[in-house]
């Protein structure tokens, strides 16, 4: 009987059942396989209102730009004096008391961009207003430190611009089965598997077709053979978030040797009657983030996984006449996981007094400045081999 | 005309070539073929859908419900144009201007969400595609759709707006490097006032600038007009199109000797048809080294498949998911810069989805995409649309169309004719394991080899 099966079937009899879940998924896994850090980015896609998120509660111009809008005082959970999130985010005031979270306020970037698309491809992108990169910031990262497509993995179908690199890219796995099954052809095995292929193959285009075929077809086997090992039983939601979320966890708690975690919520441009869609977005997303963190933390993994949400931009602080809000610039980013440097609010809430020309939030600490602690104290990686530029990092991590 | 030299020929000036094809014009020499290429060319049809439903639209009274309705009817509109641009690209014979129009498309970028600017901007490209450069750029400069993309409609007097100078220069005629901030700001300078009412150019007499300017060493009063003729003279244009047009129909790779040989054919007319002629029978073309080394786009390899092998999606909505998935949906470029191209087209995702495309549609069989959603889109229909799970996308294999393609051509021929014939060592033994393949099955394992996503 394999050392596995035995672990199976003997937890019953030895009492291993009141053995917390994830010692006994230790006792699996090889060691250098543990510990190491994961990162999950989530991004919410369309322009996430971050005003009605983190609400400046003491503020007469946050009240009088929004007449439709605001959330009431009465409807605030504190924060502190001054700041508190929504009653229907509760799930994240919850991790946030736990000191979970670290919000920090006026992310954005110089000459900020309206349009969906420019402005998320300069997030992922990790370039200026006016630079256009066909790779993205975690893509440059597995080409840096020459990592498999697996070890970045979009929980989607499709793969975001941000793990696309060079001569490397991550890989989209919303559902390991229908990738294994999408590899899984007996010509392509034949094809792809053979002795000695590797020495035939360039970098030129055909041989980097080959690779990455190659390089597919194993990241997929390994995903689909190594996340069989958990079995998740959360309480997520049934939305796509949930779904996205719960995956990653499935691959987190199976300790897969992967390092980052793409997901992405959309849903965002609330152009008109944002009120309710809003609510109903803030409240999905802050409850299958609580759920997400609370699964990371029975198998012990949420110490070695930092959660960050951004988006592409803010809105603007002025309603619109059609209660909503129009594309702004600079907004809040959350960082999530435990032992934070700096739990709670790490800057100033926005001047509502000094807006831009458009009305909307000027920036103050560029994306790049989070995207390098992240790298440097996270990942281990030299942030400016992968940003190609030196930006000053931050104290959350 | 040596076969591999004309198959080479079709696959960049065209979509490939068919075997039946081959048997005719291989009699004739380069030159002829590149002749009957620029004849077939002239003949093209132009690009362009009925709007009587958005007209009826238009004549009812405004309300703020039927602008709603006009905004989807564009919507509707300009997908079903990014599927009749498919349709003709299956079966038009001027492959060569239909290559034009997407490698200008590809340069001048723009988007919209008006069915009508998208139309009369692809008008611009179409009677440009093979023509001269010069009244080319001027127009692009004054189209609506550019001009609104570019946001030059915002360029005033007092508040220039860089936007358009700026990818004028950078990526449209010069590339970086070439010029200065300062010939940025002044160039901008002397678009002021170049704006739209939605379907033509206006030029905004107040709104221009009509002091002095100094641009690339050159002092006037200069207009948008001026300013594209000062950059003209500058040696780097003609370059700069040349090793554009070099990276797509020869090499992605680029080799100066050569791409200089073809600015100084370019520059004595800024003649796009004589910069093709040059470089379609200029004998470098038909080097080894320029053969089988580009990676097909997404729409290279779906109509490459289709001329081969007709096939229909079940579902329109099918189609347009698989255009996403690859990374390619024609009339919706990711940004100005277009698409990049070449190893951009390929993660580990693409490469799938690629690899199984030909097998799929001939046994229609599953294939897993991600459905397309927008930054748009609210979360219930984002999750609407997504069902993670593989999706039966083809219903219709024409076979005897197929037959037709391919018969009485031995293996031999097939593999050349789909897959040329510098095959990794490995996989060529692979290929002579199947002799006792029907010709169907054998097209079929071809084109799922890796050789097949290159031309």
């Amino acid at each position: 009987m394999k050392r596995r099966d035995f672990l199976k079937n003997s937890s019953l009899a030895s009492g291993m059942l009141f053995v917390p879940n994830f010692i006994r998924a230790f006792e699996k896994i090889p060691k250098n396989k543990l510990g190491h850090k994961k990162l999950v980015v989530i991004q919410l896609s369309g322009g996430n209102d971050g005003l009605n998120t983190i609400i400046p509660y003491q503020n007469d111009i946050y009240y009088r730009k929004r007449p439709k809008i605001s959330i009431a005082k009465n409807n605030v959970l504190q924060l502190n004096s001054q700041v508190g999130i929504p009653q229907h985010m509760s799930s994240l005031k919850s991790l946030y008391d736990r000191g979970y979270v670290t919000i920090i306020n006026n992310v954005g970037y110089p000459n900020p961009v309206r349009s969906h698309f420019r402005s998320a491809d300069i997030w992922q992108t990790a370039t200026d207003a006016n630079e256009y990169k066909s790779t993205g910031w975690l893509g440059n990262y597995l080409d840096a430190y020459d990592l498999k497509s697996h070890m970045a993995i979009d929980v989607d179908n499709k793969l975001s611009l941000a793990l696309k690199g060079t001569t490397k890219s991550g890989i989209s796995a919303s559902n390991p089965k229908l990738l294994h099954k999408n590899i899984k052809d007996p010509f392509f095995n034949k094809l792809l598997q053979q002795h000695h292929l590797d020495e035939h193959l360039s970098e030129e285009n055909l041989g980097y077709l080959y690779k990455q075929a190659i390089q597919a077809n194993s990241s997929a086997s390994y995903i689909f053979e190594n996340s069989k090992t958990y079995q998740n039983k959360a309480n997520y939601g049934n939305n796509l978030l949930g779904k996205q979320l719960k995956t990653t966890a499935t691959y987190i708690n199976s300790h897969l040797e992967t390092n980052v975690y793409y997901v992405s919520m959309g849903g965002f441009d609330t152009h008109a009657n944002q009120k309710n869609r809003h609510k109903k977005l803030m409240s999905i997303f802050s409850k299958e983030l609580e759920t997400f963190v609370d699964d990371l933390k029975s198998q012990d993994t949420f110490k070695d996984t930092l959660i960050m949400v951004f988006s592409e931009f803010g809105r603007r602080v002025e309603e619109n006449a059609g209660h909503g809000t129009d594309h702004g610039a600079a907004n809040n980013l959350f960082l999530v996981t435990e032992n934070l440097k700096q739990p709670g609010l790490y800057n100033n809430m926005p001047d509502l007094k000094d807006l831009d020309k458009n009305g909307d939030i000027k920036y103050q600490i560029d994306f790049r400045q989070v995207y390098a602690t992240v790298l440097e104290r996270w990942l281990e990686a030299n942030p400016k081999k992968v940003l190609g530029k030196t930006f000053d990092t931050l104290n959350f991590i | 005309m040596e076969n591999n030299h004309l198959i080479h020929l079709y696959n960049r000036a065209g979509f490939g070539i068919l075997p039946k094809e081959i048997n005719t014009l291989k009699k004739y020499s380069i030159s002829k073929n590149v002749t009957i290429l620029f004849k077939k060319a002239k003949k093209h049809n132009p690009l362009t859908i009925s709007l009587d439903s958005l007209h009826q639209l238009k004549e009812q009274t405004e309300t703020l419900e039927l602008k709603s309705k006009i905004v989807k009817e564009n919507r509707k509109l300009i997908e079903q144009l990014n599927h009749h641009w498919y349709k003709k690209l299956y079966t038009s014979k001027a492959v060569l201007h239909d290559k034009m129009m997407l490698f200008w498309t590809n340069h001048f970028v723009c988007s919209s969400n008006s069915i009508e600017q998208t139309l009369a901007y692809l008008t611009v490209i179409e009677k440009h595609a093979l023509g001269n450069f010069k009244d080319f750029i001027l127009e692009i400069s004054k189209n609506p759709m550019m001009i609104k993309y570019l946001n030059n409609q915002q360029n005033r007097k007092k508040h220039p707006n860089e936007n358009y100078a700026r990818e004028l220069m950078e990526l449209f005629t010069l590339g970086t490097g070439h010029y200065t901030e300062t010939d940025i700001k002044e160039s901008a300078r002397a678009f002021t006032g170049w704006s739209t009412n939605k379907t033509g150019f206006v030029f905004r007499k107040r709104q221009h600038d009509n002091d002095l300017k100094t641009f690339m060493g050159k002092t006037g009063n200069f207009n948008g007009t001026d300013i594209i003729n000062i950059i003209l003279e500058h040696p780097q244009c003609a370059l700069f199109i040349s090793e554009k047009i070099y990276k797509e129909f020869v090499n992605p790779k680029p080799n100066p000797k050569h791409i200089k040989k073809m600015a100084r054919v370019f520059r004595e007319n800024y003649n796009i048809a004589e910069l093709m002629e040059f470089t379609l029978t200029s004998n470098w073309f038909y080097d080894n080294k320029n053969i089988g080394v580009k990676i097909k786009s997404p729409v290279e390899l779906i109509v490459s498949i289709h001329r081969t092998l007709p096939f229909k999606f079940k579902k329109k909505k099918f189609f347009r998911h698989l255009q996403y998935s690859l990374g390619q949906k024609l009339l919706y470029p990711p940004n100005v810069a277009g698409w990049p191209g070449g190893k951009q087209w390929i993660d580990a995702n693409t490469i799938m989805i690629r690899l199984k495309l030909a097998s799929s549609i001939a046994q229609q069989k599953e294939i897993a995409y991600e459905p397309e959603s927008t930054f748009e889109d609210d979360f219930e229909t984002i999750s609407k649309h997504k069902k993670n799970k593989a999706h039966f996308i083809f219903s219709f294999v024409n076979w005897n169309a197929f037959q037709k393609n391919v018969q009485n051509t031995t293996q031999k021929e097939l593999q050349q004719c789909f897959i040329g014939s510098r095959l990794i060592p490995e996989t060529q033994r692979i290929v002579n394991t199947m002799q006792n393949y029907t010709t169907q099955n054998f097209c079929i394992a071809l084109m799922s080899l890796p050789e097949f996503q290159m031309c």
